[in-house]
C-alpha cells in the first residue's frame, strides 16, 4: 500500500504536491525557484507566507547553503521601464493574513549561480523571521510556470 | 522712349514676382513632402548599427529588415521580466506553426560586459533555437536603442548591478517602420494576434 502512494504521489506534477512548512503560527506553502536557462546567473524564487498568529512577523532573510548569495527584490514596470530593488525592509506577514514573495513583483533572487537549476532539483535554505526565527524549509526547483503563456490553450 | 522703358521694367516685375511665386509654392511643398513623409515613414529601424550576434557574427540593420520582426531589450542577469519575455515570444513562435518563418525575433542584451555571444547563445537557445541574440559596444547600443526610442540605464557597481531597461517589445515591418508594441501587461492572446496582424500585412 505505501509503495503504491509512493508511486502515485510520484506520477502527480510538482506543482500538485504543494509542500509546506511549520514554525510556530507560520505556515510556508510551496516555495519553488523556476528552472533556469543554461548561462543565467539567477533565478528566482516564490513561497508564500500564512500567519494565524496574532503579531505581525517579517520575513528578514533567506539563506541557501548551496547558493551563496539570496537577496529579495521587487521588480516594478512603471511608464514601460522595467527596475529593480531590493526588499530593504523584508516581507511583512501582517498577523492574521498571508503575504508572499510572487505577488507585486517580489520575487527571492538566487545569485551567483555557477550551474543551470533544472526542474526536479531541490535546494536547501533558510527562512530567518523577526520573531519565528530560522525556519529550513525546501524550493522545489520547477519548469516555467505556462500560466501567462499558455492560459489561451485551455479556453 | 520712357514709356518703353517702364513697359519694360513692369515686365520685368512681374515677371520677377511671379517666378518668387511659383518657386515659393515649389520650396513649400518640397517642404511639406520631406516633412511630413518622415513623419509618417520614419523608418527607425533601418537606421544603422553593428552589434554581434549570438554566433559570433557581425549583424548590421539590413540582415534584420526584409520580414517583420519582434524587439526584446533585456539581460541575462534578469531573474523574471526577461525570460518571461523569451518565454512569450517563444510561445507565440510555437503556436504561429509554419507562419513564424514570417516573423523573425531578437533579443538585445543591453550588458554587454557579462553577456558574451556564447553567454547568449546557450541562453536564447533554451527558449527557442530561432531567437537572434545580439549585443556589442557600449557606443553602438546606445546609438542604437536612442534610435528606437529604448530606455537602459546601469544601476549600481560591481558585480551585482541591475539594468533598468525598457520592458515591452516592439513589433517592426519588414521595411524597417514601426508597427506597435507588446505590452508586458497584455496577455497571450493580445500578443498572438497582433504579431499576427504584423505578419499578414
Amino acid at each position: 500500500m505505501r509503495i503504491l502512494i509512493t508511486a502515485l504521489l510520484l506520477l502527480l506534477p510538482t506543482s500538485v504536491l504543494a509542500h509546506e512548512f511549520k514554525a510556530g503560527s507560520l505556515l510556508i506553502d510551496h516555495p519553488k525557484i523556476v528552472e533556469t536557462p543554461p548561462g543565467a546567473k539567477v533565478a528566482a524564487g516564490y513561497l508564500t507566507v500564512v500567519n494565524s498568529g496574532e503579531g505581525e512577523d517579517r520575513l528578514l532573510a533567506i539563506e541557501s547553503t548551496t547558493i551563496s548569495r539570496v537577496e529579495m527584490h521587487a521588480s516594478t514596470i512603471t511608464d514601460g521601464v522595467a527596475r529593480m530593488k531590493q526588499l530593504e525592509s523584508g516581507l511583512p506577514i501582517p498577523a492574521g493574513k498571508s503575504a508572499s514573495l510572487g505577488d507585486e513583483g517580489t520575487h527571492a533572487m538566487f545569485m551567483d549561480l555557477t550551474r543551470q537549476l533544472k526542474a526536479g532539483e531541490k535546494i536547501e535554505a533558510v527562512l530567518a523571521f523577526e520573531k519565528a526565527g530560522r525556519v529550513p524549509v525546501v524550493f522545489n526547483v520547477e519548469k516555467r510556470s505556462a500560466q501567462k503563456v499558455e492560459r489561451h490553450e485551455h479556453q | 522712349m520712357n514709356t518703353s522703358r517702364s513697359k519694360v521694367l513692369r515686365t520685368i516685375r512681374w515677371v520677377s514676382w511671379g517666378l518668387i511665386a511659383v518657386l515659393s509654392t515649389v520650396l513649400a511643398v518640397l517642404w511639406a513632402q520631406v516633412r511630413f513623409s518622415t513623419e509618417a515613414e520614419a523608418k527607425p529601424y533601418a537606421t544603422p548599427f553593428q552589434l554581434t550576434d549570438q554566433n559570433g557574427a557581425t549583424v548590421t540593420e539590413r540582415e534584420l529588415l526584409g520580414k517583420p520582426s519582434a524587439w526584446f531589450y533585456g539581460f541575462t542577469h534578469c531573474p523574471d521580466v526577461c525570460p518571461t519575455a523569451l518565454a512569450e515570444m517563444a510561445q507565440v513562435l510555437k503556436e504561429l506553426g509554419p507562419e513564424a518563418d514570417k516573423l523573425r525575433v531578437v533579443f538585445v542584451s543591453v550588458d554587454p560586459a557579462r553577456d558574451t555571444p556564447a553567454i547568449l547563445k546557450d541562453y536564447v537557445a533554451y527558449f527557442d533555437e530561432r531567437i537572434v541574440a545580439l549585443t556589442g559596444e557600449e557606443r553602438q547600443l546606445q546609438q542604437m536603442t536612442k534610435a528606437r526610442y529604448i530606455f537602459y540605464k546601469k544601476v549600481g557597481d560591481g558585480d551585482s548591478y541591475e539594468m533598468d531597461h525598457t520592458a515591452g517589445i516592439q513589433l517592426v515591418r519588414a521595411d524597417g517602420r514601426f508597427f506597435g508594441t507588446l505590452d508586458s501587461h497584455e496577455n497571450a492572446d493580445v500578443k498572438l494576434q497582433k504579431v499576427r496582424r504584423l505578419i499578414g500585412e
